[in-house]
Parts: C-alpha cells; sequence; structure tokens
C-alpha cells in the first residue's frame, strides 16, 4: 500500500461484519413478515371462502320468490359493505343485490375466486351459482381487509426494519471510521519507524480495546527493539575500536619498518609484532563469534551428560601453576557431584574464565578458590577471590559486552569473558551471581539437577 | 620443517577451494619437501583421494561439489584409513564433533598459522604407536609408567601429577613440534585459546625440573610454533 493512502472504509473488517449482519438482520426479519403475512392472508381466505360456499348453497336452495327478499334483506344492512350478493336475470340486468352489474371473469362453477366488479369499484372473493329459473346468484365478500394487512405489514416492515438496517450501518460506519482512523495513525506511524526514526511509538488511548492492546505490544517491541539497536551500535562501536587499536598499531610498525629497517633481523622483529597484533584482532573476532554462536543455542543439540566435578578439577590444574606464579593461595573444594546435561568444552571454557579472571585480579598475597557443593537446589560451583570486588552496582554490566571498569582497564583483556561465560550459563539453564567476598567477590553459579 | 621420512618425500594432498588458501598452503609444505597435491572441489578431490597414493590430507570442511564430511565417508567407506584434517571457517565450533565422528584424524578452525598446521600434520605421521612399554626413553631421560617415576641420568626428578602428564605427552613426541593449542587440547582436554600464557607456565614449570642448571636443554622452545622435547644428554 502506498505511504498515507487511505483505507477504503468497505475494506475494514468491522464495516464489512456490520454489513453482514445487516443483510442477515433483513432478510431473517423480511422472512419472518412474510411467513406472518402469508399465514394471515390465507387462513383469512380460506375463512371467507368457506362462508361464501355456505351462504351460496344456502341461497340457492331458496325459492325464487324468498330468494330476492332474503337478498336484500342480507346485504342491505350492512353498513361496513363488506357482504355482497346479487341476483341477475339471464341477460345479466340486476334483480337485486348491492352488485350494480354482473363481476367480470366469474366463473359459474360454484367455486369461490377473485372477480373485479368495474362498476363499484371493487375487488372481491365471490362464487357465482346458476339458478333453475336461469337467474344467476352472486355472493362474494370484501377482502380489502387483507389487502391492509399486507399494507400494515409493508408499513411495519419499513418502519422497523428500515431504521434498524440504517442504525446498524450507521454504528458500523462510524466505528469503523473510528478504526480506521485509529489504523490510519497506526500505519503512518509504521511508516515513520520503517524509515528508521525508532523513537516513534503507536497512539494508544488507554481505552484497552483490542487495537489499543495491539499497539501497546508493538510499542514494547519497538522498545526492545530500540534496546537491542543500540547495545548492538555499542557493542559495534567498542569493536570497531577494539579492532582498530591492534591493527593502527601494526599499520604504524609495517611502515615505520618500511622506512627505516635494514637489516633482516629487524624486519622479522617487525614482521613478527605485526603479526601478534593480527592475532590479537583474530582472537576479538573468535571469541565475538563464539559468544554469537553461543547465544544462538545450537550447541544444545550436543549436550551430553558430564561430572562437573571433573571438568572443574582439571581447569584447577591447568591454573594451579599461573597461581602459584602470581602469589595467588588457589584452594580447591570440589564435592563429587551427579551427571548434568551440558557441553564438557564450553563447561571447561566457562569454569577457566572465572577462574582466569580471579586469578588476574587477585593481587600477590590473596586467595582465589574454587568450590563445588550440592545443594537443595542443585549443584553450586563458586570462584571466590580477594581482589578489589566488584561494586553492587556493576554487577549487571559486567556481563555486557565489552565491559570494562575503570579498575581493571590496566589488565590485559578484551572485556568478553565475562559475557561468554553469560551465554554459556544461559545455554545450559544456570544462573550466574555476583556477591561479595569483603574483600573481593564471589562468582556463584547455580546449576539445577 | 622436517619430513618424516628422509627417504621418500610425504605425499599430501590438500583439498581447498579458496586459491589463495590453498596457494600457502601448497607453497608452504612444497618448500618444507612435501609432495603436495592440489584439488579445489569436491569430486576431484575424493577422485585424488580415492587413488589412496597419500600420506596425508588436508581439507576443507566446506568444498564445492561435495561437501568435506562426504568425502570423508566415502574414503572410510572404501577402507582407505589416509590420516585427514579438516578445515573449517570459525563460527562452526561444534562442526568439530562432527568432523571427527565422520572419521576426521584432527580438526583445524580457520584462521590458523601454517606452524599449527605443520605442526598437526607432522603429529598424524608419526603418531605414535600404542605400545605396551612400560618405561618411556628420550635421551637420558625415563619415565616409569608403573613406578610413576622420572630419572635423568642419575637424578630422581619429582613431578607433580600435572607434570608428570605434559612429560608423559612430550617423551611419547620426540623431536616433534607440539603447539600450545595440540597441549591444551590433548594434555588438559581443553579445546579454547586461552588468553593467558597458561601452557608457557606450565612448559616452564617442567623444564626447570627436566633441564638442571648445566644440563644441555632438552625441552626447546620452537620460536613462533611451540614446545619440542630432543633428546639432548
Amino acid at each position: 500500500m502506498p505511504p498515507g493512502a487511505v483505507l477504503s472504509l468497505t475494506r475494514l473488517p468491522m464495516f464489512r461484519l456490520a454489513l453482514l449482519y445487516s443483510a442477515l438482520f433483513a432478510f431473517s426479519t423480511l422472512v419472518l413478515f412474510a411467513f406472518i403475512y402469508w399465514q394471515t392472508a390465507v387462513v383469512e381466505i380460506q375463512r371467507v371462502d368457506g362462508q361464501l360456499l355456505h351462504d351460496a348453497q344456502f341461497l340457492g336452495n331458496l325459492k325464487p320468490s324468498d330468494l330476492k327478499d332474503t337478498i336484500d334483506n342480507r346485504v342491505m344492512p350492512d353498513f361496513r359493505r363488506v357482504a355482497h350478493a346479487g341476483l341477475f336475470g339471464p341477460d345479466g340486468a340486476r334483480i337485486a343485490g348491492n352488485l350494480p352489474s354482473l363481476p367480470d371473469n366469474l366463473k359459474f362453477n360454484g367455486t369461490v375466486h377473485r372477480v373485479n366488479v368495474p362498476a363499484a369499484h371493487l375487488t372481491i372473493r365471490a362464487v357465482g351459482l346458476p339458478l333453475p329459473d336461469g337467474t344467476r346468484l352472486v355472493i362474494g365478500r370484501n377482502v380489502e381487509s387483507l389487502d391492509n394487512l399486507q399494507t400494515v405489514v409493508i408499513h411495519a416492515l419499513e418502519l422497523g426494519l428500515v431504521p434498524a438496517v440504517l442504525l446498524a450501518l450507521g454504528a458500523g460506519g462510524l466505528a469503523s471510521q473510528r478504526t480506521r482512523k485509529q489504523l490510519q495513525k497506526v500505519h503512518e506511524t509504521a511508516e515513520r519507524i520503517m524509515k528508521g526514526d525508532l523513537r516513534e511509538r503507536l497512539p494508544t488511548h488507554g481505552g484497552g480495546d483490542d487495537l489499543d492492546r495491539l499497539a501497546s505490544s508493538v510499542n514494547h517491541m519497538l522498545d526492545e527493539i530500540a534496546r537491542l539497536m543500540d547495545d548492538m551500535k555499542s557493542v559495534g562501536d567498542n569493536i570497531a575500536h577494539d579492532l582498530r587499536t591492534p591493527l593502527t598499531r601494526v599499520r604504524a610498525r609495517l611502515e615505520r619498518a618500511r622506512e627505516s629497517a635494514s637489516t633482516q633481523e629487524e624486519w622479522q622483529v617487525t614482521v613478527d609484532r605485526a603479526i601478534a597484533g593480527l592475532d590479537q584482532a583474530l582472537r576479538l573476532i573468535t571469541a565475538l563469534l563464539r559468544i554469537s554462536e553461543i547465544e544462538g543455542g545450537r550447541r544444545r543439540a550436543a549436550f551430553e551428560m558430564v561430572a562437573l566435578h571433573q571438568i572443574a578439577s582439571e581447569i584447577a590444574e591447568l591454573y594451579e601453576p599461573i597461581a602459584e606464579e602470581k602469589e595467588v593461595a588457589f584452594s580447591l573444594s570440589l564435592a563429587e557431584a551427579p551427571l548434568i546435561a551440558g557441553d564438557r568444552d564450553l563447561l571447561s571454557e566457562l569454569i577457566s574464565n572465572l577462574v582466569d579472571n580471579a586469578l588476574k585480579f587477585t593481587p600477590a598475597g590473596g586467595r582465589v578458590r574454587l568450590s563445588l557443593e550440592t545443594g537443595p537446589g542443585g549443584l553450586i560451583l563458586a570462584v571466590t577471590d580477594t581482589g578489589p570486588g566488584i561494586p553492587p552496582e556493576l554487577h549487571e554490566a559486567v556481563f555486557q559486552r565489552f565491559f570494562r571498569s575503570d579498575a581493571s582497564r590496566s589488565i590485559e583483556g578484551y572485556g568478553l569473558g565475562l559475557s561468554l561465560v553469560d551465554a554459556i550459563a544461559k545455554l545450559h539453564g544456570f544462573t550466574l551471581e555476583i556477591g561479595d567476598n569483603n574483600p573481593g567477590c564471589v562468582f556463584i553459579l547455580r546449576c539445577c539437577e | 620443517m622436517t619430513t618424516s621420512d628422509l627417504h621418500a618425500p610425504v605425499r599430501l594432498l590438500v583439498i581447498e577451494d579458496d586459491q589463495e588458501t590453498a596457494d600457502e598452503i601448497v607453497s608452504e609444505f612444497s618448500e618444507a619437501g612435501y609432495e603436495v597435491r592440489h584439488a579445489a572441489d569436491g569430486p576431484q578431490g575424493l577422485a585424488l583421494a580415492g587413488g589412496g597414493n597419500f600420506d596425508i590430507i588436508v581439507m576443507d570442511r566446506m568444498l564445492p561439489g561435495l561437501d568435506g564430511l562426504a568425502i570423508l565417508g566415502a574414503l572410510r567407506q572404501a577402507q582407505i584409513s589416509t590420516p585427514v584434517i579438516l578445515m573449517s571457517a570459525l563460527g562452526d565450533v561444534d562442526e568439530r564433533v562432527r568432523g571427527l565422528k565422520a572419521g576426521g584424524d584432527d580438526y583445524l578452525t580457520k584462521p590458523f598459522v601454517m606452524a599449527e598446521l605443520g605442526a598437526r600434520i607432522e603429529a598424524l605421521l608419526r603418531r605414535p604407536a600404542l605400545s605396551r612399554e612400560t618405561v618411556l626413553r628420550v635421551g637420558a631421560l625415563e619415565m616409569d609408567l608403573i613406578e610413576r617415576t622420572v630419572r635423568r641420568g642419575a637424578r630422581e626428578i619429582e613431578l607433580l601429577p600435572r607434570e608428570f602428564k605434559l612429560l608423559d605427552y612430550l617423551m611419547r613426541r620426540p623431536g616433534q613440534v607440539l603447539t600450545r593449542a595440540m597441549l591444551l587440547e590433548n594434555v588438559w582436554n581443553y579445546r579454547f585459546i586461552a588468553e593467558t600464557n597458561l601452557v608457557d607456565v606450565h612448559v616452564g614449570k617442567l623444564r626447570k625440573k627436566i633441564d638442571a642448571p648445566g644440563e644441555a636443554p632438552m625441552i626447546q622452545s620452537v620460536r613462533g610454533s611451540g614446545f619440542m622435547l630432543i633428546a639432548n644428554g
């Protein structure tokens, strides 16, 4: 849809629904009224016809001399002019009754049917009876009341149905118009967001209707996207910065060597350093790729049953000489733990990162302790150090990529170790907390059984 | 770089579709005296490897035409047991397990330094036979695997268990360059590049005990690659 296109009314689901309901309502009302009318008319006509036949039989059996009087006595007092009767001579001339002339198309066969009496401007139901003396008897009855009924029914339909349908369509139209306006706003906002303005939010009125709820869900989603974009941006900035540093150094060295290096040895030193700088950049990229790979969660497929105490003891063995070099007392307390589902390589990387970190930040004479115990909620692995510690307000931040506290800036590293730890812990469904060791800090990994 | 056999050159097959990487590998190992053939895609690689005339195969995991794991499967199916090193790009770390399961002998993640590949090729060519020896000997160095004692000549050497494990690995591969990554992987079961100088510290501690002052150094550092145990003294 082109930007800002006006949504046509009939394309709105709400209006279409209103239209459909109105049509259904109108149809069912019509059917109902038609049924009522038809039932009433049929019953009434049957009643009238029965009466007419009965009367015709009675009159036909009278003596001709009585007939004329009876007709006159019968029809003349009828002020409502409902009953009609007439006795006509063989030539069609009127002898008695209130019918001025023979009705058109009246068949003298003893059945009741509908006929016109043009001379009296009448339409009646009548029965014609030929009499033995050659005269003809016609008895009829005005059924205008049935026509009236039809009028009444149509009138009622007009009065009831038309306004109801109009009202439904109007309400549907109004609601749709409101929805249309809201959707139009949403649409316009979405257009602006798509053009890159991520601060835009969809309008909500707090009414709590479906559209409002949808809008606030979308807004939440936008908040999250904006946050992720910010994260990405700062990670991107940090990657760029962290890659630029070693690469700039490599470039400068190579340039200097081209101008001033004269001996083979000088060249070799330069090249070695350049390679070391490139390795540093590559390691950074590797670490980032690994984090996103782990966060992608694909490795969960490779989980097997592993013994955490065994992994921890291997890592401890790996780091013992480092602790000795640094004159940090490294102690170990590993309870034999039940097997857990996990990725052996990643878990060993997790523990090694925690131990590596603790050793890095603990000054000579300090202590680092790696412990594993089985608690009621599962296994608890803890790495405790007596380093500078982490202030509580930074406990969340240290897991972010590239985070380096001011205190740690002088120490070698990329600020990726703890994000890696965090990603691995999350992959396994473990929780990671930072506590205070006074002095120093403790990283506690809780693994569910 | 040395070849394992002085009499006949090592026959190396490189299956790699990236021309630059292939050129690097081919020229590096040709210079080192290997007889190198190159295949640029899967089908060609399989055809060459299927002849069985190679001592070692270095193969990319992702290849046009026929994928590395498929070639490996076909070779092993045909009872061709030439050692294979799989190479693959960054980011598919768990591919390693699949590669080894499919019959690969080693796995290298790109980018790598040539020395790493060289050391791994040498290691595979000289893969130590499973020996029933209970005593390992390299020069004057002697390791009793039952008694768990180590002597250099007459001198008894006290080793910590972790040092014993490292020396055991070194003594089974004398005169062979062992990279830091190989040591981490095979001695400590650790598959990731550690940021710190972990391996150097371990080797340094062991060296202090093996090479006493005045003795000829047996544990040597190989510039840019790793370490090597030589039969010195």
